[in-house]
């Protein structure tokens, strides 16, 4: 008996990131799907912006194979927080968010980062209810990565460039990176910094208040 | 990468339907994979085998059908296909501006049950 089933494989993971979505709206919390290689300085960024005084109220779920050593960076700067442990999937899907949902209060929030597990591939091919996605490259890994790696270039809607403070040491051509990865997405939003010095973190957390909606005294 | 959590995945759907149906046997599933899925056809169908186990699909065989992955260029306006897992550039004009318009695929097509 033939028996037509015509579903996307991947359509169960969508559903329930289309639930995590409402949940999302309903709290009115923007929430950012934070993707990078290993290393490249996710959890650095959050704790740079955590620190700085924007008075965003922000919440963190960390996503690594094993371990809570990013949690534990976080929650030192008194961010809400939780830890998910993969054991070893090699990205987070939208039923793990599901599941830690209620261990984050949502409502008291203005942004909820997602950091991803550390994987140029398989984040990007993930929903898990986000409103946007954002990578991060850092400069140390080398000018080929866009092209190499284009999936993920493609669906986020901004590159933080990290590491810049290392530039003098690499031979890394920055203009290569910005030039393919805004072919391979126009739209782009690029941001260079270093969360070692701290500089270009004003541009992006500026930024995160215009695209949250949430920088604006609310009348 | 992830061709074990995309074979759990499709074993679900395709148990739920096959007990839905009315029926306790998966004999054959046919699937589509797109070239820009990021999936490779050799190591879904090692995953599958690995895990059908004891479930409803413990014998079924899994029959894979490619699909190339196709573009529109914005640039130039042509239609394109390609064998490669990824197209980086319009091979008409060189422009790096193009839609995907397939090749990205996931699909359960249909089953055999009894
Ligand atoms: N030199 C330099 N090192 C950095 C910078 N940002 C992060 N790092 C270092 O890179 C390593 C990985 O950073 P981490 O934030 O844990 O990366 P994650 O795996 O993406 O979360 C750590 O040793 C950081 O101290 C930067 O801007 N410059
Ligand atoms: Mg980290
Ligand atoms: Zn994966
Ligand atoms: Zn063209």
């Amino acid at each position: 008996m033939k028996v037509k089933v015509a579903t996307k494989i991947l359509e169960a993971n969508d559903r329930i990131a289309l639930d995590n979505r409402r949940l999302f709206d309903q709290a009115g919390v923007f929430v950012i799907n934070l993707m990078s290689g290993p290393g490249a300085g996710k959890t650095s960024l959050l704790e740079r912006t955590l620190a700085q005084a924007t008075g965003l109220k922000i919440g963190v779920i960390e996503g690594d194979i094993a371990g809570t050593d990013d949690a534990e960076r976080v929650e030192r700067l008194g961010a809400p927080v939780v830890q998910i442990n993969t054991g070893g999937a090699c990205h987070l899907d939208a039923n793990m968010i599901f599941e830690v949902l209620d261990d984050m209060p949502l409502n008291s929030l203005d942004i909820l980062f997602i950091e991803n597990v550390g994987n140029l591939v398989c984040p990007a091919e993930f929903r898990v209810g986000e409103d946007m996605k954002v990578m991060l490259l850092s400069i140390a890994e080398g000018h080929d990565k866009p092209l190499k790696y284009p999936l993920m270039f493609q669906e986020s809607s901004a590159l933080v460039l990290n590491k810049i403070d290392l530039a003098p040491y690499t031979d890394v051509d920055m203009e290569k990176i910005r030039r393919d990865a805004l072919s391979l997405n126009p739209g782009l939003k690029i941001f260079e910094v270093s969360c070692r010095t701290g500089e270009g973190i004003e541009g992006w957390t500026g930024w995160l208040k215009e695209v949250s909606g949430k920088g604006f005294p609310q009348p | 990468m992830h061709e074990v959590s995309i074979a759990l995945s499709l074993i679900d759907i395709i148990t739920a339907q096959c007990r839905k149906e009315g029926y306790g046997r998966i004999e054959a599933v046919r699937v589509r994979i797109g070239r820009a899925s990021g999936i490779m056809p050799d190591a879904l169908a090692f995953a599958f085998d690995a895990i059908k186990g004891d479930s409803m699909a413990s014998g079924a065989v899994m029959e894979i059908e490619e699909v190339s992955l196709t573009g529109r260029c914005r640039d130039c306006g042509v239609e394109f296909t390609s064998d490669e897992e990824y197209v980086l550039a319009c091979p008409a004009c060189g422009g790096a501006s193009f839609v995907m318009t397939g090749g990205r695929e996931l699909d359960i097509i249909d089953m055999e049950v009894s």
